[in-house]
Protein backbone atom coordinates (compact mmCIF):
# COMPACT_ATOMS: atom_id res chain seq x y z
CA UNK A 1 0.00 0.00 0.00
CA UNK A 2 2.61 2.44 0.83
CA UNK A 3 4.74 1.67 -2.06
CA UNK A 4 1.81 2.57 -4.29
CA UNK A 5 1.41 5.87 -2.78
CA UNK A 6 4.67 6.71 -2.95
CA UNK A 7 5.11 5.26 -6.70
CA UNK A 8 2.15 7.45 -6.86
CA UNK A 9 3.36 10.48 -5.46
CA UNK A 10 6.63 10.05 -7.88
CA UNK A 11 4.02 9.97 -10.82
CA UNK A 12 2.38 13.04 -10.28
CA UNK A 13 6.15 15.30 -9.97
CA UNK A 14 7.13 13.89 -13.03
CA UNK A 15 4.05 15.21 -14.84
CA UNK A 16 4.29 18.36 -12.80
CA UNK A 17 7.89 18.79 -14.49
CA UNK A 18 6.70 17.82 -18.04
CA UNK A 19 3.72 20.17 -17.53
CA UNK A 20 6.37 22.98 -16.64
CA UNK A 21 8.23 22.55 -19.51
CA UNK A 22 5.12 22.24 -22.07
CA UNK A 23 4.05 25.39 -20.20
CA UNK A 24 7.09 27.20 -20.69
CA UNK A 25 7.73 25.84 -24.69
CA UNK A 26 3.68 26.91 -25.52
CA UNK A 27 4.72 30.48 -23.72
CA UNK A 28 7.71 30.96 -26.30
CA UNK A 29 5.82 29.93 -28.95
CA UNK A 30 2.57 31.92 -28.82
CA UNK A 31 3.91 35.26 -26.87
CA UNK A 32 0.71 37.01 -27.69
CA UNK A 33 -1.55 35.08 -24.68
CA UNK A 34 0.65 35.93 -21.86
CA UNK A 35 -0.69 39.59 -21.65
CA UNK A 36 -3.25 38.47 -20.01
CA UNK A 37 -1.49 36.68 -16.75
CA UNK A 38 1.00 39.70 -16.19
CA UNK A 39 0.69 39.17 -12.55
CA UNK A 40 1.87 35.87 -12.66
CA UNK A 41 4.92 35.21 -14.25
CA UNK A 42 5.96 31.64 -15.23
CA UNK A 43 8.78 30.04 -13.37
CA UNK A 44 10.17 27.11 -13.44
CA UNK A 45 9.46 24.35 -11.04
CA UNK A 46 12.94 24.51 -9.27
CA UNK A 47 12.14 28.56 -8.62
CA UNK A 48 8.79 27.63 -7.48
CA UNK A 49 10.17 24.35 -4.90
CA UNK A 50 12.92 27.67 -3.59
CA UNK A 51 10.23 30.01 -3.27
CA UNK A 52 8.12 28.00 -1.84
CA UNK A 53 10.53 27.07 1.15
CA UNK A 54 10.78 30.59 1.37
CA UNK A 55 7.81 31.28 2.56
CA UNK A 56 7.69 28.40 4.87
CA UNK A 57 7.29 29.27 8.50
CA UNK A 58 10.95 27.70 9.38
CA UNK A 59 12.67 30.52 7.41
CA UNK A 60 10.27 33.45 8.52
CA UNK A 61 11.23 32.48 12.03
CA UNK A 62 15.19 31.71 11.42
CA UNK A 63 15.25 34.86 9.07
CA UNK A 64 12.57 36.93 8.72
CA UNK A 65 11.67 39.02 5.89
CA UNK A 66 13.16 42.56 5.93
CA UNK A 67 10.36 44.76 4.86
CA UNK A 68 7.53 42.75 7.13
CA UNK A 69 5.17 45.49 8.73
CA UNK A 70 3.40 44.79 12.04
CA UNK A 71 -0.30 44.54 12.72
CA UNK A 72 -0.20 48.43 12.76
CA UNK A 73 2.21 48.59 9.44
CA UNK A 74 5.08 50.06 10.96
CA UNK A 75 8.41 48.35 10.73
CA UNK A 76 9.11 45.99 13.44
CA UNK A 77 12.32 44.78 14.82
CA UNK A 78 14.39 41.71 13.72
CA UNK A 79 13.84 40.18 17.44
CA UNK A 80 10.25 40.21 17.28
CA UNK A 81 9.69 39.27 14.00
CA UNK A 82 12.21 35.74 14.63
CA UNK A 83 12.70 34.89 18.62
CA UNK A 84 10.06 37.34 19.89
CA UNK A 85 7.50 35.58 17.89
CA UNK A 86 8.98 32.17 19.23
CA UNK A 87 8.52 33.22 22.95
CA UNK A 88 5.60 34.56 22.19
CA UNK A 89 4.27 31.13 21.22
CA UNK A 90 5.91 29.19 24.09
CA UNK A 91 3.86 31.35 26.52
CA UNK A 92 1.19 31.23 24.79
CA UNK A 93 1.38 27.49 25.57
CA UNK A 94 2.07 28.50 29.22
CA UNK A 95 -1.34 30.18 29.13
CA UNK A 96 -2.67 26.95 28.08
CA UNK A 97 -1.40 25.19 30.92
CA UNK A 98 -2.71 27.59 32.96
CA UNK A 99 -5.88 27.60 31.87
CA UNK A 100 -6.38 24.01 31.58
CA UNK A 101 -4.28 22.14 33.50
CA UNK A 102 -4.59 24.43 36.62
CA UNK A 103 -8.25 26.39 36.11
CA UNK A 104 -6.86 29.62 35.82
CA UNK A 105 -9.98 31.63 34.13
CA UNK A 106 -10.15 29.34 31.45
CA UNK A 107 -13.45 30.97 29.78
CA UNK A 108 -10.86 33.67 29.16
CA UNK A 109 -7.62 32.56 29.23
CA UNK A 110 -8.09 30.15 26.94
CA UNK A 111 -9.46 32.22 23.30
CA UNK A 112 -6.84 35.04 24.88
CA UNK A 113 -4.29 32.19 24.84
CA UNK A 114 -5.77 30.89 21.20
CA UNK A 115 -5.40 34.71 19.73
CA UNK A 116 -2.08 35.37 21.11
CA UNK A 117 -1.01 31.81 18.96
CA UNK A 118 -2.42 33.05 15.87
CA UNK A 119 -1.19 36.61 15.95
CA UNK A 120 2.65 35.98 16.23
CA UNK A 121 1.90 33.52 13.27
CA UNK A 122 4.80 35.20 10.70
CA UNK A 123 3.42 35.53 6.72
CA UNK A 124 -0.20 34.74 7.64
CA UNK A 125 -0.70 38.33 9.57
CA UNK A 126 -3.87 37.17 10.93
CA UNK A 127 -4.07 40.15 13.46
CA UNK A 128 -3.59 42.77 10.58
CA UNK A 129 -6.53 45.21 9.63
CA UNK A 130 -7.86 42.27 7.46
CA UNK A 131 -6.42 39.13 9.01
CA UNK A 132 -9.82 37.84 11.24
CA UNK A 133 -8.28 38.42 14.68
CA UNK A 134 -7.58 42.63 13.64
CA UNK A 135 -10.96 42.16 12.35
CA UNK A 136 -12.65 41.15 15.37
CA UNK A 137 -10.74 44.04 16.98
CA UNK A 138 -12.03 46.24 14.93
CA UNK A 139 -15.26 44.89 14.98
CA UNK A 140 -16.07 44.79 18.86
CA UNK A 141 -12.71 46.58 21.26
CA UNK A 142 -11.56 49.35 19.57
CA UNK A 143 -14.79 50.48 20.04
CA UNK A 144 -15.71 49.23 23.56
CA UNK A 145 -18.59 47.56 22.13
CA UNK A 146 -17.45 43.62 23.59
CA UNK A 147 -17.25 44.68 27.11
CA UNK A 148 -20.01 46.69 27.43
CA UNK A 149 -22.03 43.37 26.35
CA UNK A 150 -20.30 41.67 29.33
CA UNK A 151 -21.31 43.95 31.47
CA UNK A 152 -25.33 43.18 30.49
CA UNK A 153 -24.33 39.51 30.73
CA UNK A 154 -22.83 40.13 34.08
CA UNK A 155 -25.85 42.21 35.19
CA UNK A 156 -27.95 39.62 34.62
CA UNK A 157 -26.09 37.07 36.63
CA UNK A 158 -25.85 39.61 39.58
CA UNK A 159 -27.94 39.43 42.42
CA UNK A 160 -27.94 42.69 44.63
CA UNK A 161 -30.52 41.24 47.88
CA UNK A 162 -26.90 40.81 49.98
CA UNK A 163 -26.03 44.40 49.33
CA UNK A 164 -29.66 45.63 49.76
CA UNK A 165 -29.99 43.69 53.11
CA UNK A 166 -26.91 45.18 54.50
CA UNK A 167 -26.66 48.63 52.32
CA UNK A 168 -23.36 49.70 54.61
CA UNK A 169 -21.16 46.62 53.57
CA UNK A 170 -20.89 48.47 49.79
CA UNK A 171 -18.67 51.07 51.67
CA UNK A 172 -15.67 48.03 51.94
CA UNK A 173 -16.22 47.83 48.17
CA UNK A 174 -15.80 51.27 48.13
CA UNK A 175 -12.64 51.05 50.09
CA UNK A 176 -11.30 48.47 47.70
CA UNK A 177 -10.91 50.78 44.63
CA UNK A 178 -7.67 52.45 46.66
CA UNK A 179 -5.87 49.83 44.89
CA UNK A 180 -6.41 51.41 41.70
CA UNK A 181 -5.62 54.45 42.73
CA UNK A 182 -2.35 53.99 44.89
CA UNK A 183 -1.36 51.53 41.75
CA UNK A 184 -2.05 55.16 39.84
CA UNK A 185 0.24 56.96 42.21
CA UNK A 186 2.87 54.08 42.27
CA UNK A 187 2.91 53.97 38.06
CA UNK A 188 3.47 57.69 37.80
CA UNK A 189 6.22 57.60 40.70
CA UNK A 190 8.15 55.02 38.39
CA UNK A 191 8.03 57.15 35.26
CA UNK A 192 8.71 60.28 37.40
CA UNK A 193 11.79 58.62 38.79
CA UNK A 194 12.94 57.69 35.03
CA UNK A 195 12.73 54.08 35.26
CA UNK A 196 9.62 53.00 32.90
CA UNK A 197 8.04 55.51 30.74
CA UNK A 198 4.39 55.64 31.07
CA UNK A 199 1.98 58.47 30.32
CA UNK A 200 -1.12 59.92 32.40
CA UNK A 201 -3.08 57.79 30.60
CA UNK A 202 -1.40 54.78 30.60
CA UNK A 203 -0.83 54.78 34.23
CA UNK A 204 -4.54 55.18 34.71
CA UNK A 205 -5.23 52.17 32.35
CA UNK A 206 -2.79 50.11 34.41
CA UNK A 207 -4.42 50.58 37.59
CA UNK A 208 -7.64 49.91 36.75
CA UNK A 209 -6.59 46.16 36.87
CA UNK A 210 -7.12 46.55 40.32
CA UNK A 211 -10.61 46.93 40.37
CA UNK A 212 -10.07 43.07 39.47
CA UNK A 213 -12.74 43.62 36.91
CA UNK A 214 -12.32 41.72 33.28
CA UNK A 215 -14.26 43.58 31.60
CA UNK A 216 -13.63 47.46 32.82
CA UNK A 217 -10.16 47.01 32.66
CA UNK A 218 -10.89 45.83 28.75
CA UNK A 219 -13.10 49.13 28.43
CA UNK A 220 -10.82 51.10 30.24
CA UNK A 221 -7.67 49.57 28.40
CA UNK A 222 -9.40 50.00 25.34
CA UNK A 223 -10.17 53.80 25.79
CA UNK A 224 -6.92 55.26 26.99
CA UNK A 225 -4.02 52.80 26.29
CA UNK A 226 -4.40 50.48 23.76
CA UNK A 227 -1.23 49.78 23.14
CA UNK A 228 -1.10 48.27 26.24
CA UNK A 229 -4.57 46.45 26.46
CA UNK A 230 -2.72 42.63 25.57
CA UNK A 231 -0.73 42.90 28.90
CA UNK A 232 -2.95 44.21 30.96
CA UNK A 233 -5.87 41.78 30.38
CA UNK A 234 -3.69 39.27 30.59
CA UNK A 235 -2.26 40.80 34.42
CA UNK A 236 -5.96 41.00 34.89
CA UNK A 237 -7.61 37.89 34.40
CA UNK A 238 -4.16 35.85 35.68
CA UNK A 239 -4.80 37.97 39.16
CA UNK A 240 -8.52 37.78 39.04
CA UNK A 241 -7.20 33.69 38.84
CA UNK A 242 -4.95 33.76 41.45
CA UNK A 243 -7.31 35.55 43.93
CA UNK A 244 -7.28 32.96 46.11
CA UNK A 245 -3.53 32.78 46.70
CA UNK A 246 -3.08 36.58 46.58
CA UNK A 247 -5.98 37.18 48.78
CA UNK A 248 -5.39 35.16 51.92
CA UNK A 249 -2.37 35.93 53.36
CA UNK A 250 -3.05 39.84 53.43
CA UNK A 251 -6.00 39.31 55.22
CA UNK A 252 -4.33 37.31 57.84
CA UNK A 253 -1.89 39.57 58.70
CA UNK A 254 -4.73 42.51 59.05
CA UNK A 255 -7.32 41.05 61.21
CA UNK A 256 -6.85 39.48 65.03
CA UNK A 257 -8.31 35.90 65.81
CA UNK A 258 -11.16 37.41 67.33
CA UNK A 259 -11.64 39.25 64.58
CA UNK A 260 -12.51 36.92 62.41
CA UNK A 261 -14.68 35.05 64.30
CA UNK A 262 -17.39 37.61 64.55
CA UNK A 263 -20.61 36.44 63.74
CA UNK A 264 -22.53 38.50 61.29
CA UNK A 265 -26.55 39.11 62.17
CA UNK A 266 -28.34 37.33 59.71
CA UNK A 267 -29.51 38.83 56.60
CA UNK A 268 -33.37 40.34 56.65
CA UNK A 269 -35.60 39.15 53.56
CA UNK A 270 -35.26 41.70 50.81
CA UNK A 271 -38.62 41.91 48.61
CA UNK A 272 -39.08 41.93 44.79
CA UNK A 273 -39.93 45.23 44.74
CA UNK A 274 -36.33 46.10 46.03
CA UNK A 275 -34.81 44.44 43.79
CA UNK A 276 -36.19 45.71 40.97
CA UNK A 277 -35.75 49.02 42.17
CA UNK A 278 -32.37 48.95 42.88
CA UNK A 279 -30.97 48.96 39.35
CA UNK A 280 -32.84 51.99 38.29
CA UNK A 281 -32.10 53.82 40.94
CA UNK A 282 -28.30 53.36 40.86
CA UNK A 283 -28.49 54.65 37.14
CA UNK A 284 -30.35 57.18 38.05
CA UNK A 285 -27.42 58.33 40.65
CA UNK A 286 -24.94 57.87 38.05
CA UNK A 287 -26.53 60.31 35.94
CA UNK A 288 -26.88 62.54 38.48
CA UNK A 289 -23.33 61.93 39.71
CA UNK A 290 -21.06 60.52 37.25
CA UNK A 291 -22.51 60.61 33.55
CA UNK A 292 -19.30 59.03 32.01
CA UNK A 293 -19.69 56.10 34.07
CA UNK A 294 -23.25 55.15 32.50
CA UNK A 295 -22.04 53.51 29.74
CA UNK A 296 -20.56 50.73 32.14
CA UNK A 297 -23.23 51.17 35.00
CA UNK A 298 -25.85 51.48 32.16
CA UNK A 299 -25.44 48.38 30.51
CA UNK A 300 -24.67 46.39 34.10
CA UNK A 301 -27.98 47.39 35.52
CA UNK A 302 -30.37 46.67 32.03
CA UNK A 303 -29.07 42.97 32.55
CA UNK A 304 -29.80 43.07 35.99
CA UNK A 305 -33.44 44.63 35.44
CA UNK A 306 -34.04 42.19 32.97
CA UNK A 307 -33.56 39.64 35.43
CA UNK A 308 -35.50 41.31 38.17
CA UNK A 309 -38.61 42.04 35.86
CA UNK A 310 -39.42 38.42 35.75
CA UNK A 311 -41.30 38.96 32.48
CA UNK A 312 -38.81 38.33 29.96
CA UNK A 313 -36.94 35.26 31.19
CA UNK A 314 -35.97 34.54 27.05
CA UNK A 315 -33.56 37.90 26.96
CA UNK A 316 -32.82 37.27 30.56
CA UNK A 317 -31.48 33.44 29.74
CA UNK A 318 -29.74 34.96 26.09
CA UNK A 319 -27.73 37.66 28.15
CA UNK A 320 -26.87 34.91 30.65
CA UNK A 321 -25.63 32.17 28.54
CA UNK A 322 -25.59 32.45 24.86
CA UNK A 323 -24.64 36.15 24.23
CA UNK A 324 -22.15 36.38 26.89
CA UNK A 325 -20.97 32.94 25.62
CA UNK A 326 -20.38 34.52 22.15
CA UNK A 327 -19.18 38.07 22.95
CA UNK A 328 -16.32 35.94 25.46
CA UNK A 329 -15.34 34.10 22.37
CA UNK A 330 -14.87 37.30 20.31
CA UNK A 331 -13.25 39.21 23.40
CA UNK A 332 -10.91 36.52 23.99
CA UNK A 333 -9.65 36.30 20.41
CA UNK A 334 -9.80 39.98 20.21
CA UNK A 335 -7.33 40.68 23.09
CA UNK A 336 -5.36 37.89 22.05
CA UNK A 337 -4.29 39.63 19.02
CA UNK A 338 -2.68 42.26 21.09
CA UNK A 339 -0.39 39.67 22.31
CA UNK A 340 2.24 39.74 19.37
CA UNK A 341 5.54 39.97 19.81
CA UNK A 342 6.06 43.39 19.01
CA UNK A 343 3.52 44.96 21.74
CA UNK A 344 3.66 42.54 24.34
CA UNK A 345 7.62 41.85 24.21
CA UNK A 346 8.23 45.44 25.61
CA UNK A 347 9.71 46.84 28.80
CA UNK A 348 6.27 48.09 30.21
CA UNK A 349 4.92 44.22 30.16
CA UNK A 350 6.64 43.88 33.04
CA UNK A 351 6.07 46.69 35.32
CA UNK A 352 2.33 46.12 34.30
CA UNK A 353 2.62 42.35 35.64
CA UNK A 354 4.15 44.11 38.73
CA UNK A 355 1.95 46.55 39.10
CA UNK A 356 -1.39 44.21 39.04
CA UNK A 357 -0.37 42.68 41.56
CA UNK A 358 0.31 45.61 43.51
CA UNK A 359 -2.87 46.93 43.04
CA UNK A 360 -4.52 43.50 43.86
CA UNK A 361 -2.85 43.32 47.06
CA UNK A 362 -3.61 47.41 48.38
CA UNK A 363 -7.28 46.76 47.26
CA UNK A 364 -7.52 43.76 49.27
CA UNK A 365 -5.92 45.35 51.93
CA UNK A 366 -7.30 48.73 52.32
CA UNK A 367 -11.19 46.75 51.91
CA UNK A 368 -10.14 44.86 55.54
CA UNK A 369 -8.60 48.07 57.11
CA UNK A 370 -12.02 49.75 56.28
CA UNK A 371 -14.11 46.89 58.15
CA UNK A 372 -12.02 47.24 60.66
CA UNK A 373 -12.64 51.31 60.83
CA UNK A 374 -15.76 50.64 60.33
CA UNK A 375 -16.02 48.16 63.72
CA UNK A 376 -14.74 51.62 65.22
CA UNK A 377 -18.68 52.90 65.09
CA UNK A 378 -21.92 51.67 67.10
CA UNK A 379 -23.70 49.55 64.92
CA UNK A 380 -23.66 46.17 63.63
CA UNK A 381 -20.05 44.18 63.59
CA UNK A 382 -18.51 43.60 60.20
CA UNK A 383 -16.33 40.63 60.25
CA UNK A 384 -13.23 42.15 58.36
CA UNK A 385 -12.93 39.06 56.41
CA UNK A 386 -15.83 40.44 54.06
CA UNK A 387 -13.63 43.71 53.29
CA UNK A 388 -11.54 41.48 51.06
CA UNK A 389 -14.13 40.86 48.72
CA UNK A 390 -14.51 44.48 47.73
CA UNK A 391 -12.13 43.98 44.78
CA UNK A 392 -14.81 43.03 42.62
CA UNK A 393 -13.39 39.33 41.16
CA UNK A 394 -17.27 37.97 41.64
CA UNK A 395 -17.61 35.74 43.20
CA UNK A 396 -14.22 34.21 43.34
CA UNK A 397 -13.20 37.30 46.10
CA UNK A 398 -16.95 36.39 48.37
CA UNK A 399 -15.88 32.61 48.22
CA UNK A 400 -12.01 33.23 49.43
CA UNK A 401 -13.72 35.47 52.54
CA UNK A 402 -15.75 32.15 53.09
CA UNK A 403 -13.02 29.84 52.81
CA UNK A 404 -10.62 31.98 55.29
CA UNK A 405 -13.93 32.25 57.68
CA UNK A 406 -14.58 28.70 57.87
CA UNK A 407 -10.96 27.82 58.78
CA UNK A 408 -11.45 29.92 62.08
CA UNK A 409 -14.54 28.95 62.59
CA UNK A 410 -16.32 25.54 60.78
CA UNK A 411 -19.76 27.83 61.68
CA UNK A 412 -19.33 30.74 60.13
CA UNK A 413 -20.86 31.64 57.04
CA UNK A 414 -19.32 34.84 55.42
CA UNK A 415 -20.19 33.83 51.55
CA UNK A 416 -23.74 35.59 51.74
CA UNK A 417 -22.48 38.59 53.91
CA UNK A 418 -19.12 38.92 51.23
CA UNK A 419 -21.61 39.05 48.39
CA UNK A 420 -22.59 42.29 49.74
CA UNK A 421 -19.88 44.16 48.94
CA UNK A 422 -18.66 41.94 46.50
CA UNK A 423 -21.16 43.38 44.06
CA UNK A 424 -20.44 46.96 45.19
CA UNK A 425 -17.15 46.65 44.13
CA UNK A 426 -18.44 46.00 40.24
CA UNK A 427 -20.02 49.63 40.99
CA UNK A 428 -17.13 51.20 42.60
CA UNK A 429 -15.04 50.02 40.30
CA UNK A 430 -17.18 51.80 37.22
CA UNK A 431 -17.48 54.69 39.22
CA UNK A 432 -13.87 54.64 38.94
CA UNK A 433 -13.65 54.17 35.60
CA UNK A 434 -15.38 56.56 34.94
CA UNK A 435 -13.91 59.15 37.21
CA UNK A 436 -11.07 57.99 35.30
CA UNK A 437 -12.62 58.79 31.52
CA UNK A 438 -13.69 62.03 32.69
CA UNK A 439 -10.67 63.45 33.57
CA UNK A 440 -8.82 62.68 29.89
CA UNK A 441 -12.23 63.81 28.40
CA UNK B 1 7.25 73.75 32.12
CA UNK B 2 7.61 70.27 33.56
CA UNK B 3 4.40 69.05 35.86
CA UNK B 4 5.27 66.74 38.61
CA UNK B 5 3.67 63.47 37.63
CA UNK B 6 2.81 62.38 41.57
CA UNK B 7 1.14 65.05 42.89
CA UNK B 8 -0.73 65.00 39.57
CA UNK B 9 -0.98 61.24 40.80
CA UNK B 10 -2.26 62.18 44.52
CA UNK B 11 -5.03 64.30 42.55
CA UNK B 12 -6.07 61.65 40.53
CA UNK B 13 -6.85 59.38 43.87
CA UNK B 14 -8.21 62.17 45.77
CA UNK B 15 -10.52 63.09 43.10
CA UNK B 16 -11.28 59.66 42.44
CA UNK B 17 -11.56 58.15 45.81
CA UNK B 18 -13.79 61.00 46.67
CA UNK B 19 -16.30 60.51 44.21
CA UNK B 20 -16.45 56.38 44.37
CA UNK B 21 -17.14 57.34 48.12
CA UNK B 22 -19.64 59.99 47.60
CA UNK B 23 -21.32 57.98 45.22
CA UNK B 24 -21.64 55.06 47.25
CA UNK B 25 -22.67 57.06 50.35
CA UNK B 26 -25.36 58.16 48.24
CA UNK B 27 -26.44 55.22 47.24
CA UNK B 28 -26.62 53.61 51.14
CA UNK B 29 -28.58 56.47 51.87
CA UNK B 30 -30.99 55.49 49.07
CA UNK B 31 -31.24 52.16 49.55
CA UNK B 32 -31.87 52.95 53.20
CA UNK B 33 -34.80 55.34 52.10
CA UNK B 34 -36.15 52.88 49.57
CA UNK B 35 -36.63 50.06 51.40
CA UNK B 36 -38.04 52.31 54.39
CA UNK B 37 -40.70 53.53 51.34
CA UNK B 38 -41.23 50.11 50.23
CA UNK B 39 -41.83 48.29 53.86
CA UNK B 40 -43.99 50.52 54.65
CA UNK B 41 -46.41 51.55 51.43
CA UNK B 42 -46.00 48.06 49.55
CA UNK B 43 -45.64 45.39 51.97
CA UNK B 44 -45.62 41.83 50.08
CA UNK B 45 -48.56 39.73 51.32
CA UNK B 46 -46.78 36.07 50.72
CA UNK B 47 -45.72 35.01 53.78
CA UNK B 48 -49.37 34.90 55.34
CA UNK B 49 -49.83 32.01 53.23
CA UNK B 50 -46.66 29.90 53.25
CA UNK B 51 -46.62 28.98 56.89
CA UNK B 52 -49.87 27.14 56.66
CA UNK B 53 -48.68 24.87 53.76
CA UNK B 54 -44.90 24.35 54.85
CA UNK B 55 -45.31 22.40 58.07
CA UNK B 56 -47.91 20.09 56.56
CA UNK B 57 -44.78 19.41 53.79
CA UNK B 58 -42.69 19.04 56.46
CA UNK B 59 -44.45 16.75 58.14
CA UNK B 60 -45.36 14.67 54.93
CA UNK B 61 -41.83 14.43 54.31
CA UNK B 62 -40.85 13.51 57.70
CA UNK B 63 -43.48 10.93 57.97
CA UNK B 64 -42.15 9.27 54.80
CA UNK B 65 -38.50 9.39 55.77
CA UNK B 66 -39.72 7.72 59.37
CA UNK B 67 -42.08 4.89 57.31
CA UNK B 68 -38.92 4.77 54.89
CA UNK B 69 -36.46 4.06 57.75
CA UNK B 70 -38.85 1.40 59.73
CA UNK B 71 -38.98 -0.73 56.70
CA UNK B 72 -35.62 -0.94 56.12
CA UNK B 73 -34.69 -1.50 59.79
CA UNK B 74 -37.29 -4.47 59.69
CA UNK B 75 -35.59 -5.93 56.08
CA UNK B 76 -32.81 -5.69 58.08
Amino acid sequence: MKNIVIKFLALFMLLAFTNVSANQSTNESTGTNTHKEETYKSQTFGHMVSGFLKSTGIVAFISPDPDELNAKGEKMSTFHKGLGRALMIILTFFLFWLAIAKGFEPLLLLPIAFGGLLANIPVANIGGAHGFLGVIYSMGLSNEMFPIIIFMGVGAMTDFGPLLSNPKTALLGGAAQFGIFGTLVGAVALSQYGIVDFTLQQASAISIIGGADGPTSIFIATKLAPELLGAIAVASYSYMAMVPIIQPPIMKALTTDAERRIKMTTLRHVSRLEKLVFPVMVLTLAILVLPESTPLIGAFMFGNFLKESGVVERLNDTLQNSLINTVTIFLGLGVGSKLAADQFLVPQTMFIMALGIVAFSVGTASGVLMAKLMNMFPGHKINPLIGSAGVSAVPMAARVSNKVGMEFDRNNMLLMHAMGPNVAGVIGSAVAAGVLISLFQ
Amino acid sequence: METNLIVEGFKFMGLGMGTVFIFLVIMIASMNLMSIVIHKFFPESKPEINPSVAPQQNNKKVVAAISAAITHHRQG
